[in-house]
């Protein structure tokens, strides 16, 4: 969204350091899931410990948001779609830092499966990640771009993700029983869908803040609104 | 004519998402005490405010920001008719107090004065008069000698402004004894003592400092209860802090008004937020 400049341009610049942090921050998210994910699918532990490396600096970065973010409310006193992109941007860190978190999970998961020989089940992992990786970049673009829309479908998506990681369940658990020397393995791999369907409830958060960052709406719990 | 909201009525609900997103038709209005209706106000040749409708709700405070220049101040004198001491100042339109126009020709400007009292930037105490005398002297100007009453309404008046218990024992001193912060609170005293309805403040905080400014928000929020109170200024956080409802003036027009949480969380006009962001100019 193109937004003139504010007077004070000291204001601008923490603005802008704040965005950039969060951007940052999302992009080694988004580096970490995918090589985790590829660590997991190429049986790459390298690929692995460069995910769960990607953490560390994740987590840095929350703490670099709050920081920010607390400055720019102490000393600008934001209002308007400013306090609504602050407040967002800091309700945003720590869903992202989930994700690093998530990423993490699924590498050391890997490494542990990459112990074992391969199981082919791991391929029901792949269109779950996708449909993971593109809700999340979805939702951090509509955030950037201030475009609700695409952040309310970013929301609509999660319950297919929802249901992609149900019918993994199924799969994997009618193998665990049919194959039970891969216990571990597809007990791993059930973990893993489960890491990326949290992913996309991350996104989702990340979606409704950017909804309320760009159009001042809350379209958190409608669901349970209405049935109230 | 836009139709004030009913604030909100939790002030920590009120500042939640769920009061910025909710249109403010859908609420119901409150009562109101003053309404302009297309007021528009020249000095000589030079039109301060155009065509201003804008409804003040009784028991609220009520905030106008704008930067300098654009009107706020002249529309504040317009209310109780304090313009009129300036020459060549004219106006169109009418102000209705309890729906009686201010401006009809069988109206006292005097009475309009007691019945809607002014605050001003600067305290400015009688300078020859005691605290007490300060106090008392809309009402002796008034015709009221009872001595009884005079020193009833003397404490009563002290203490809705917050200055009995520091200056009870000093009643026979000087009002320009006092530190800044007390004369203004003086002043809101004498405002207090002829019970208006209406309190107009035109940045009454402007020469305080933080702690003296924070008491007199304290007292506002605490004389909203019984009293309309509109206060002009230029520091938005206060306007924020004390505030129900906010309008915002521009080059002598009401560009916006609405709850003070719904204009500092989502305004409805960009210059607004332009202003209000700091990205005016």
């Amino acid at each position: 969204m193109v937004t003139s400049k504010h007077i004070l341009g000291t204001f601008d610049e923490a603005l802008s350091s704040l965005r950039n942090d969060l951007l940052m921050m999302a992009g080694l998210a988004e580096r970490s899931l995918d090589r985790a994910i590829k660590g997991l699918l190429e049986r790459n532990d390298d690929l692995c410990a460069n995910a769960i490396a990607d953490d560390e600096e994740i987590d840095q970065l929350e703490k670099q948001i709050d920081k920010d973010g607390f400055e720019i409310l102490l000393r600008y006193q934001p209002v308007a779609s400013d306090l609504r992109r602050v407040i967002s941007a800091m309700k945003l860190s720590p869903n992202i830092e989930r994700v690093g978190d998530q990423a993490t999970s699924i590498a050391k998961r890997a490494r542990k499966l990459n112990r074992h020989p391969p199981l082919p089940e791991v391929q029901l992992i792949v269109p779950i990640q996708a449909h993971a990786m593109s809700m999340f970049k979805d939702s951090i673009n509509a955030f950037v771009r201030e475009d609700v829309e695409l952040a309310r479908a970013v929301v609509a998506r999660d319950k297919q993700l929802d249901d992609m990681n149900r019918s993994a369940n199924r799969q994997l658990t009618e193998r665990m029983m049919q194959d039970r020397d891969q216990l571990r393995g597809y007990l791993n791999l059930i973990l893993i869908s489960r890491c990326l369907e949290r992913v996309g409830d991350h996104a989702t958060n990340i979606a409704e803040d950017a909804v309320y960052a760009a159009a001042a709406e809350d379209i958190r719990h409608q669901t349970l609104a209405v049935s109230a | 004519m836009i139709t004030l909201p009913m604030p909100q009525p939790e002030v920590i609900e009120s500042r939640d998402r769920e009061a910025a997103a909710t249109p403010d038709m859908e609420q119901e209005p409150l009562p109101l005490v003053i309404e302009s209706k297309n007021l528009s106000m020249w000095y000589g040749s030079k039109r301060a405010i155009e065509n201003v409708s804008l409804d003040i709700p009784a028991r609220a405070v009520t905030a106008i920001i704008g930067p300098s220049g654009c009107g706020k101040s002249t529309f504040l004198r317009a209310l109780n008719r304090m313009h009129e001491l300036v020459p060549h100042a004219r106006i169109e339109g009418s102000v209705l107090l309890d729906g009686e126009n201010l401006y009809a020709s069988d109206v006292d400007p005097a009475i309009v004065r007691r019945r809607v009292g002014m605050i001003f930037q600067k305290s400015n105490p009688f300078p020859t008069m005691s605290i007490g005398e300060n106090v008392i002297i809309g009402l002796r100007l008034n015709g009221v000698r009872d001595r009884k009453f005079l020193n009833e309404r003397l404490e009563k008046s002290l203490r809705m402004a917050a200055l009995w218990d520091e200056v009870k024992d000093d009643l026979h001193k000087s009002g320009t004894s006092l530190s800044g912060g007390q004369q203004q609170r003086l002043c809101i005293a004498r405002a207090l003592a002829v019970e208006p309805e209406v309190i107009l403040m035109d940045e009454p905080c402007s020469a305080l400092d933080p702690i003296a400014t924070a008491k007199i928000e304290e007292l506002i929020q605490g004389l909203k209860a019984q009293y309309t109170i509109v206060i002009v200024t230029h520091n938005m956080q206060q306007a924020g802090r004390v505030s129900d409802f906010t309008a915002f003036f521009y080059m002598g027009r009401l560009i916006e008004i609405g709850s003070t949480t719904k204009i500092f969380t989502n305004p409805s006009q960009k210059q607004t937020e332009d202003y209000i962001t700091g990205r005016f100019g």
